[in-house]
């Protein structure tokens, strides 16, 4: 388990020295999005109102944000499940040229081929860690609020070393998620035997 | 009587102390879960969650971002006199959520199924929600549940009908089968609180699962025996399998809570409902001379 600090733009050499179980500390700027902008985009056809060249970071995530005095100022920002995204993983990682996806625990097996193709990573917080850092993001814009609302838009943000964060799907196609899979599919013979169930139990068909 | 303002108030401070601060049991149940903890990783991510939830109790912030389902659980006592009549409590619960998401103690997280409009204060058709109970007195307790999404959309409500020919062993396979489920990958936020709802119909045994996670203690037990003991085996077993946080641990589950209703002779219907790691409910006593009183807990199955 190695610890690594990197910048965005993120560099295809600073993602290939990434292995599941690593943490990473981002800095620069990223942007976010769920389900509506990934909608809007692959489904819908809208075109993303900002550059992305120089922004390959995407976090899963709908901030809390308050508005005082005409500053927005974030005071929740928890990355999100990144499953749910799925449908669009493969084209997002592809159509937007990602090097690393934050968000939380792991995607599905579309995405983590085509993050092993095209050089890029998933990264998840270590807990819920929803104040933790705070002090190191601050926004820089926000596109389709109006169309969207607060937590489905696209949020600009800084990071100033935001981590530590566990790589759970490397660029080498291994998922970090696919080893605990196992242990627990191994463990469950345990609480099986433990709740005395027989290996042989098979639930009558009622359909 | 009970004022408008009073009740608004208090109402607006069960939410806000509901989304900011983590119960006391939970918390408790948090450090435990540390000390037991034997994994790196596991343990990293309990502390800092820990961390997380202490600043935001002392700072007045989100225990997490996701505020979840706004869910409200009245008990009303039968001789309550509420200003302007108890058929205004939903109205004005409704306007302290809007409010409460306006200052920044929810986010604007429910939409429209179909359309995805975003009304932008979570008020919606159904949300709120809210359940009542008849009680004798003169007050109204009042109990905000926000039910985060995670646990909800992904862990449960996950329900299934045994045949009696599979008994306790299919109740406890389903319950063991769901949970991991619907933890892969961290869904549902591990570790979480389980409740489990068996008998009764469809709805009743998924509401009693819903009210047996959020509404019960932690470390509650049921009163009778059998119960409590299959409660206590299924902690034991999902504790076994190693999911911890969701990155791999000791401690997979925190509580086991199990509510029943008797059933048809057709079959056993059976519910499981997870609450996520940042389980959140406040409750607070809005007597009928408008002192409100916070309470640790709903007691909402007859003392538990």
């Amino acid at each position: 388990m190695s610890e690594y600090h990197f910048k965005v733009p993120l560099k295809d050499e600073d993602i290939k020295r990434l292995r599941i179980g690593d943490m990473v500390y981002f800095s620069g700027e990223a942007w976010t999005s769920r389900s509506r902008v990934q909608k809007a985009v692959f489904d819908e056809g809208w075109k993303l109102p900002f550059p992305i060249e120089e922004r390959n970071l995407l976090i899963h995530t709908g901030p809390v944000i308050k508005e005082e005095n005409g500053e927005m100022k974030i005071i929740s920002f928890a990355p999100t499940t990144s499953v749910r995204f799925e449908k669009w993983g493969p084209r997002s990682v592809r159509e937007w040229h990602l090097k690393a996806i934050v968000g939380k625990a792991t995607m599905g097996e579309k995405t983590r081929l085509a993050m092993k193709e095209h050089v890029c990573i998933h990264a998840s917080p270590i807990g819920l860690t929803t104040n933790l850092f705070l002090d190191k993001l601050t926004i820089k814009n926000v596109y389709w609020k109006k169309e969207f609302g607060s937590i489905e838009s696209a949020w600009i943000i800084s990071l100033e070393d935001y981590g530590p964060l566990i790589v759970d799907i490397d660029c080498y196609g291994n998922n970090y998620f696919d080893e605990i899979e196992g242990v627990i599919q191994n463990n469950k013979k345990a609480a099986y035997q433990y709740l005395n169930i027989p290996d042989d139990f098979q639930y009558t068909r009622l359909s | 009587m009970i004022t408008l303002e009073t009740v608004s108030k208090a109402i607006y401070q069960t939410i806000k102390k509901c989304t900011c601060c983590i119960p006391d049991d939970l918390s408790a149940a948090f450090d435990d879960a540390i000390q037991r903890e034997n994994s790196e990783l596991g343990k990293m991510a309990l502390q800092k969650t820990q961390a997380n939830f202490r600043f935001a109790k002392q700072n007045d912030y989100l225990a997490c971002s996701d505020t979840g389902w706004p869910l409200f659980y009245y008990a009303i006592g039968d001789k309550v006199q509420l200003e302007g009549g108890l058929s205004g409590l939903e109205e004005i619960s409704r306007k302290m959520v809007a409010q409460a998401t306006k200052d920044g103690f929810m986010r604007a997280t429910v939409k429209h199924p179909i359309t995805g409009s975003d009304p932008g204060n979570n008020i919606g058709s159904n949300v709120p929600n809210f359940t009542y109970k008849h009680v004798p007195g003169e007050s109204i307790q009042v109990t905000f549940v926000s039910k985060g999404g995670g646990s909800e959309c992904f862990g449960g409500t996950r329900y299934q009908v045994i045949a009696f020919a599979d008994g306790v062993h299919g109740i406890e396979k389903f319950i063991i089968d769901s949970y991991i489920e619907g933890a892969r990958g961290g869904k549902i936020c591990p570790p979480s609180i389980i409740g489990i709802g068996i008998g009764g119909t469809a709805d009743i045994s998924a509401k009693l699962a819903k009210q047996a996670a959020a509404l019960r203690l932690v470390n509650s037990k049921h009163p009778e025996p059998e119960i409590a003991e299959l409660e206590d085996r299924l902690y034991q077993a999902i504790n076994m399998l190693g999911i911890g946080g969701g990155l791999g641990g000791r401690v997979s589950v925190l509580g086991v809570n199990i509510e029943y209703a008797y059933l048809h002779i057709g079959g056993i219907a059976v519910s499981m409902c997870a609450s996520c790691v940042a389980t959140r409910r406040a409750t607070s006593i809005i007597h009928a001379d408008n002192v409100v009183e916070e309470k640790a807990s709903p007691t909402w199955f007859n003392g538990r």
